[in-house]
């Protein structure tokens, strides 16, 4: 998943990013207004953290300007005033979401799964499809109860995978949620990932929980459990 | 008298009395002596005439014709009377008029003069007399003087005039009735501007106005400019100063918002967690601090009335977003046309602070009420606000310590103390309270009042 990061301040910048990478998202980082909006616009992003007090153009604008071009990702807001007013502005500009200066990086990715989990339609916490409950919070997967052991890697495909239920996820938007500085961009990698997962998760090859599509991708395909 | 239209009516008054006075003193002392004068003209008339009609006798006597020419001198009590006397004082005749009456005609005029005087009957009527001293030429050229009076009763003279006094009286009152209703209609009109500035004021102070309007005469369109300009600068110095602090927070939370981050990538010492610890501390302070005088509403001219449901439907709207993982149901009580007189960034506070509680610690339910005091029912007289939720709700024992700022009842949910303390601050700033006790709904049930701002 490919997050936005638009905060002025440097050495939160890029702490923050820093973290956000090392939690496996794709980060793009800007550090004014006028930048942030041209990645917002122009950028593939699955959710945008925007600072309300930027240089430029004000957090505000940019959030009605990104919602006016018509983008649905969801927007989690960093602000340092944490009056109701700026909040009430903040989420009705637009934004899903607040997280108050100065937070732990625990409270932000929490905000940010339950945001991401939101925009896949997930309403809980738990995402449950047929016998499979993914616990993102716990970052536990169980099949029948039962917990399967996985890597970092291995939990970030298969996230990504059950958060967008349904949808076919291309390899290349599966290489950006493992992107990471030190690690090899190489398509093949993904591949061999989806074959130790459908091993882990699938092993008598009945279940038959990820799909691949020829030349587009990948897609989780047990029915969502509504219920959760 | 406080009233300028008082005043000036009242002024008015005592000048148009005493100008009208005066005229009618002056036209009435005309008309007298008008009257007067034509009386010693019509005097002097039938004195010649009845000098005219005498004739001397055989015996060198003056004779007198028993009917005059004018009839009035033969009926007894006319009004109309004459008498001729000799030289001695006696009486030579007397009209038939003055039979019994006793006339007097005044002291006895010089040899070949003429002298007018008023006399009085004995009954009290006024008469005016006029006697004249004349040589009468015997035939043997003795000369021979006879004093010949008449005296004509003042009655129809003094009636006229009382008549002409009764209508002069009645015109000017009538006159100076109308003039004063013109004076206090025109007064009406006049005044109407700083009547208009007064309910202008008067709403701006209960923020039912921003402004004054600017369609004053010249006179008075400078004194509202500078008002205007009052106000204006009133309102901008509690903005300028409140953006002051938010910069100044904004300023102070972002380089702490950098230290926790960073400090997060330090994996887990003793030294980070000492270090938290600080921060937690400065930002503590930096929240409280720095958030206390945005909430001291200001003076009543940086009023302004804010529509309740228009921002409660806002705020709502965002925490349903924000708390959309929850199946919330809130229940919203507002009285439409409700205006909370304030800050909106009060209101909001208030409120917000509330429903994050509530919505943080519901299962799903959340109601808010919110009603007008008094009889006034647009929350001029102030507004009492209720949030309750299905929660938990707040142990008795904790509810004192939840008032102190800082306290938190669960540590892991931030600022749920800071909210509190801050609604009462609001709420103490605005004349009002906060009272926490048990819903029916099974959670916290938090009342707050406020009060309208001092002085209105």
């Amino acid at each position: 998943m490919r997050l936005l990061v638009i905060e002025d301040d440097n050495a939160l910048r890029e702490s923050l990013c820093r973290q956000l990478v090392e939690a496996g998202f794709g980060v793009e980082q800007a550090s004014d207004g006028k930048e942030g909006l041209y990645f917002a616009l122009e950028y593939p992003i699955d959710l945008a953290i925007v600072d309300l007090g930027l240089p430029e153009i004000s957090g505000l604008e940019l959030i009605r300007e990104v919602r006016t071009k018509g983008k649905s990702y969801p927007i989690l807001i960093l602000t340092a005033r944490d009056r109701w007013q700026d909040k009430v502005d903040g989420l009705d500009a637009g934004a899903d979401d607040y997280v108050v200066k100065p937070f732990h990086f625990e409270e932000i990715s929490a905000r940010i799964n339950a945001l991401l989990r939101r925009s896949g339609g997930w309403a809980s916490s738990v995402l449950s499809a047929g016998p499979v409950t993914l616990d993102t919070a716990r970052q536990q997967l169980k099949i029948e109860g039962k917990e399967i052991e996985l890597t970092g890697y291995e939990y970030r495909i298969i996230e990504h995978l059950m958060m967008r239920a349904g949808e076919v996820i291309s390899k290349s938007e599966l290489t950006d949620r493992l992107y990471d500085q030190d690690f090899e961009r190489d398509s093949n990698v993904i591949e061999v990932f989806i074959g130790r997962l459908r091993k882990k998760m699938d092993p008598d090859n009945n279940l038959k929980p990820i799909e691949t599509l020829r030349g587009r991708g990948y897609r989780f395909a047990l029915e969502r459990n509504v219920a959760g | 008298m406080s009233s300028l239209s008082a005043r000036l009516l009242g002024s008015v008054s005592l000048l148009l009395v005493f100008f009208f006075g005066m005229t009618i003193l002056v036209l009435d002392s005309a008309f007298r002596e008008a009257g007067e004068q034509s009386q010693e003209d019509i005097l002097d008339g039938q004195l010649m005439a009845l000098i005219a009609e005498a004739e001397l006798g055989e015996d060198n006597e003056l004779q007198m014709p028993i009917d005059l020419r004018d009839p009035r001198f033969g009926n007894l009590g006319s009004g109309l009377y004459g008498a001729v006397v000799d030289d001695n004082g006696d009486v030579v005749w007397t009209s038939r008029s003055s039979l019994g009456l006793n006339v007097s005609y005044g002291p006895r005029p010089a040899p070949g003069a003429q002298s007018f005087s008023q006399v009085e009957l004995t009954d009290g009527t006024p008469l005016m007399a006029l006697s004249i001293h004349v040589q009468w030429e015997l035939p043997n050229g003795e000369l021979k003087p006879f004093i010949f009076s008449v005296a004509q009763s003042l009655d129809s003279l003094n009636a006229q005039g009382a008549r002409f006094r009764g209508q002069l009286f009645t015109w000017f009152a009538a006159v100076a009735l109308i003039m004063l209703f013109s004076i206090s209609l025109v007064m009406r009109g006049l005044l109407k501007p700083l009547r208009q500035i007064e309910s202008e004021i008067s709403e701006i102070e209960g923020g039912r106005r921003q402004a004054l309007s600017d369609d004053y005469p010249d006179e008075l369109s400078s004194v509202a400019r500078n008002m205007n300009l009052l106000i204006g600068s009133e309102r901008g110095r509690s903005e300028r100063y409140r953006n002051t602090l938010d910069n100044l927070a904004h300023s102070l939370k972002t380089p702490l918002a950098a230290m926790r981050t960073i400090l997060g990538e330090q994996r887990s010492s003793s030294l980070t967690s000492k270090t938290e610890e600080q921060i937690e501390r400065m930002n503590d302070i930096v929240r409280y601090q720095l958030r206390k005088p945005a909430s001291m509403h200001s003076e009543s001219f940086g009023v302004v009335a804010i529509p309740v449901k228009g921002e409660l439907t806002k705020l709502i709207d965002g925490l349903r977003k924000v708390y959309s993982e929850k199946q919330l149901q809130i229940d919203v009580a507002v009285a439409e046309g409700l205006l909370f007189r304030g800050d909106t960034g009060d209101f909001l506070e208030i409120a917000g602070n509330l429903l994050d509680n509530a919505c943080k610690w519901c299962r799903t339910r959340v109601s808010i009420c919110i009603q007008p005091l008094g009889d006034a029912g647009d929350g001029s007289d102030g507004m009492r606000l209720v949030v309750e939720d299905d929660g938990p709700g707040i142990p008795e024992t904790a509810r004192d310590a939840l008032m102190q700022r800082g306290t938190r009842l669960d540590e892991n949910q931030p600022g749920h103390g800071i909210g509190l303390a801050v609604v009462k601050d609001i709420a103490g700033s605005y004349g009002g309270d906060v009272l926490l006790s048990k819903s029916a709904l099974g959670g916290a049930k938090i009342t707050v009042t406020v009060n309208p701002p001092a002085g209105h």
